[in-house]
């Protein structure tokens, strides 16, 4: 047991130095969804006036949630990438022929995705602080903000894995991108539920992204509450399920040639 | 106990490719074993297998004792791997690699620390250690991947094709280092297209095929078995035909080698005088002449009627023939 | 004039031989296009919007990010040219450096006709009106020639990086000036100091000029300032992608 958490750490280790080794993995984790966070600020600022938007202390303060889904859905594909990048250089033999679990393998990708969550979640909390947000929930909003993006990236990098060990190669990875965006744009990540134009109102009503969304806003903007927490709790239990599921099979598919 | 025991393996791809068709082998405790063929004919397939990273459709076989399908853990803990894609993380140091594979067998940290600089050492790579393995040179990602092999002590090493596409110093350095294990009791399994690695190195050599063991015994055994020195001769243009009829007389001619007439020398060294009477009187004439004593190739040559491809053509110069 | 020509030629070559790689030129304008509208839509019931149809309003955005894009697309074309050895073959013919740059860049002009096309297209197909043949014309032209602004960005990257490493920072650095306007509403309606970069960006006056396709119609003032702004552009730009390339083709020790 010890044993195997030592593996499952220094995998992990080595993922994480390798994506801070090759800086333009990073950018989009944190340059692009900060980007993307100050045109929606600058650029829909106003939408806090339309009478039916929720009550909240400035846009900055509702938009930081986005920000922090769209990076933790942007760590899970790159830990994807990373994890094909893998299998196409041969690396992943050495850990084949080690006598390690294999689950290690998945348990150590996803721990540096988790890893890059409570970074995503650092950062932009602090941002947001800097720049004139304000965490209602304090200091345990704030922390329950970054566990939730931890949680959320590892939940989400299931997806990544499964699709880097099915497929083998990093531009398949690399071609879920866009319904990355989809997925974020069809929920209320951005904007509010109620305010969303059809069919995304629709489907945000029951996209998993919506209530993960929504648990991370909830200790931000007002004081942390039952409901929208523990259904992002669900959701993301649900999709950390599904993701596990899926590298599971995944790897057996890849580890039974 | 063998090191390394065989039974009628083998293993197919999608799309019915056979890359092993059953094949067979020992290897026993201690010894340097040679898997000798031509690219595609299935070492690396084999190799994947034995070191439990493939699993065979059917067959077969056990290493250090334990079989590879049934008891793979107890397989990956007994051996060493250095696979033909140096397995190696460009973005890692060397002594961040040999530590992550430390901990992969689950050395203890204080442990790993000691071993894996002793390691580094050994290979010659102490001033490299802390650098990206993405600036090593391909002799030193070899010498890394060789050592990264070597932390967890294994019983059996398994080396694909360590010396492809490397200087001959780099080739040389390597070789030590193979027969410095082994004097230390580690066996080996390599796999080479280079005769004379398998030549210079191998205990025992296993020749293998499209998938089927051609050969197999010690480099003397075979050589014996294919037994006779032969003769090498450039002649002048358009002589050809006429030379191989007169050969005929003396022989079986075999293959020419990049238009080098050969003939086999039935009666060994004193056959090279009526050969050369004859082509005189036949009024052809010789350019060139070596004799050459059977090498690994001729082994090959004779159980698959083709050469090795990309085969060392490391002949001995013969000596001039004394002229009748 | 002919190389310029058959360096185009060369370049549009690439697009129809691998007709799949034009998908994700056209996937991503359309991609916000349609996201951006579903998510930003109802900030049109603000007072002070220019128009009650959000996709009209960000529909020059799509157009520009198309005209980005393509113009980036060749910055990388050119670096990989670079990386391969392809252009020091270029170098040593004897087609003017002007030649060159011109055949490289207009070249990104005519791939960004596709996606534009199809964006507008699909927009059109979602309900917005064009605001008369005149206005699509000039839209498409400023974006076109954008493109061409755009290709020189990328081109003094690509020479200064020689590298394909350096493509994200063509891409995403010309799409930031894209955003960094009147992108998801008119500038009173802006917000802190975003409105300001807004103000003063020059790409402000060329997305208002494309914006006049689906939103305001053609009018003096939008398309003077649009001209204006993108002859500046161009003039900088084109100026220093010059420099370089002449810089570039002195010969190294």
């Amino acid at each position: 047991m010890i044993q195997n958490a030592r593996v499952v750490a220094a995998l992990s280790m080595r993922s994480l130095r390798q994506a801070f080794r090759r800086p333009q993995f990073l950018m989009p984790i944190i340059v692009f969804p900060s980007l993307f966070l100050t045109v929606n600020v600058g650029g829909a600022g106003r939408a806090t006036d339309i009478p039916a938007f929720p009550d909240v202390a400035g846009f900055l303060d509702f938009e930081l949630a986005g920000a922090i889904v769209q990076s933790t859905m942007l760590s899970a594909v790159s830990g994807g990438i990373a994890l094909a990048l893998d299998i196409e250089s041969g690396f992943m033999d050495r850990l084949i022929a080690a006598p390690i679990p294999r689950t290690a393998i998945v348990v150590g990708r996803l721990a540096t995705t988790a890893v890059m969550g409570v970074i995503a979640g650092v950062w932009f909390v602090s941002i947001g602080l800097i720049f004139g947000a304000e965490i209602q929930g304090g200091v345990p909003g704030a922390l329950l903000v970054i566990v939730f993006a931890a949680a959320t990236a590892a939940a989400w990098g299931g997806f990544g894995a499964a699709l880097a060990l099915r497929s083998g190669t990093v531009s398949v990875v690399q071609g879920i991108f866009p319904i990355v965006f989809v997925i974020i744009f069809l929920s209320s990540a951005f904007f509010p539920a109620n305010l969303l134009l059809e069919p995304a109102k629709s489907i945000s009503d029951w996209n998993p992204m919506s209530f993960i969304a929504e648990g991370i806003r909830d200790p931000i903007v007002s004081s942390i509450s039952a409901e929208p927490v523990l259904e992002a709790v669900a959701a993301i239990a649900g999709v950390m399920a599904l993701g596990a599921l899926l590298s599971i099979w995944g790897l057996r598919k890849r580890l039974a040639t | 106990m063998p090191a390394i025991e065989v039974r009628q393996l083998e293993r197919s791809f999608a799309g019915g490719v056979k890359a092993v068709q059953g094949i067979d082998l020992e290897v026993a405790e201690g010894e340097i074993y040679a898997f000798l063929g031509p690219n595609g004919a299935g070492k690396t397939t084999t190799v994947r297998m034995l070191t439990t990273l493939l699993k065979p459709t059917a067959g077969a076989a056990t290493v250090a004792g334990f079989d590879v399908v049934k008891q793979p853990g107890d397989v990956r803990r007994a051996i060493g791997v250095a696979l033909q894609e140096a397995a190696l993380d460009p973005l890692m140091t060397g002594r961040e690699l040999m530590q992550l594979q430390a901990t992969l067998h689950g050395i203890p940290k204080a442990d790993a620390v000691r071993r894996g600089d002793a390691l580094i050492e050994r290979v010659g790579l102490t001033n490299a250690a802390d650098r990206r393995v993405g600036t090593y040179s391909g002799g030193m990602r070899r010498r890394l991947d060789l050592g990264t092999a070597l932390v967890h002590e294994p019983t059996v090493l398994f080396l694909d094709e360590p010396t492809t596409g490397l200087d001959p110093a780099s080739r040389g350095a390597i070789w030590e280092e193979v027969r410095k294990l082994n004097s230390e009791g580690t066996t080996v399994f390599l796999t080479t297209q280079y005769l004379e690695e398998a030549d210079q190195l191998a205990d025992r050599v296993g020749i293998i095929d499209d998938g089927l063991m051609a050969a197999e015994g010690t480099p003397r055994q075979l050589k014996a078995q294919v037994g006779k020195p032969r003769l090498e001769l450039s002649l002048a243009e358009g002589t050809h035909d006429a030379c191989e009829k007169v050969l005929g007389r003396f022989g079986e001619p075999l293959p020419p080698k990049d238009g080098v007439v050969v003939v086999a020398l039935e009666e060994g060294a004193a056959g090279i005088a009526p050969i050369i009477r004859a082509l005189d009187e036949a009024g052809i004439v010789v350019h060139d002449l070596h004799l050459v004593e059977p090498s690994l190739d001729d082994v090959f040559l004779e159980k698959t009627g083709r050469h090795l491809e990309g085969a060392d053509t490391d002949e001995q110069p013969a000596p001039e023939p004394e002229p009748a | 004039m002919r190389g310029t020509w058959l360096l185009m030629r060369r370049a549009i070559n690439e697009v129809i031989r691998v007709p799949g790689a034009a998908i994700p030129g056209i996937l991503a304008p359309t991609l916000f296009l349609l996201g951006l509208t579903a998510v930003f839509g109802k900030l049109t019931l603000l007072p002070g919007f220019s128009t009650s149809d959000f996709m009209a309003f960000i529909l020059p955005i799509s157009v520009m990010q198309s005209a980005t894009f393509s113009g980036a697309a060749t910055g990388v074309n050119l670096a990989r040219d670079i990386e391969q050895g392809w252009f020091d073959r270029l170098y040593v013919s004897p087609l003017s450096r002007q030649a060159l740059l011109a055949g490289h860049v207009f070249s990104a002009s005519l791939r960004a006709l596709m996606p534009i096309t199809a964006v507008v297209t699909i927009a059109v197909i979602f309900g917005v009106s064009i605001q008369g043949p005149d206005s699509l014309l000039l839209a498409v032209l400023l974006a076109a020639a954008f493109a061409a602004t755009v290709a020189c960005y990328a081109t003094i990257l690509a020479l200064h990086f020689r590298t394909q490493q350096a493509a994200p920072l063509m891409q995403a650095g010309a799409f930031m000036l894209v955003l960094f306007t009147t992108s998801y509403a008119p500038l009173d309606l802006l917000t802190g100091w975003f409105q300001e970069v807004a103000r003063y960006n020059p790409v402000r006056f060329i997305v208002e000029g494309v914006r006049q396709m689906s939103v305001y119609g053609v009018d003096w003032t939008h398309t003077w300032r649009a001209l204006a702004a993108l002859a500046f552009l161009a003039v900088f730009f084109g100026t220093l992608a010059m420099r370089g390339l002449v810089r570039a083709s002195d010969p190294k020790a």
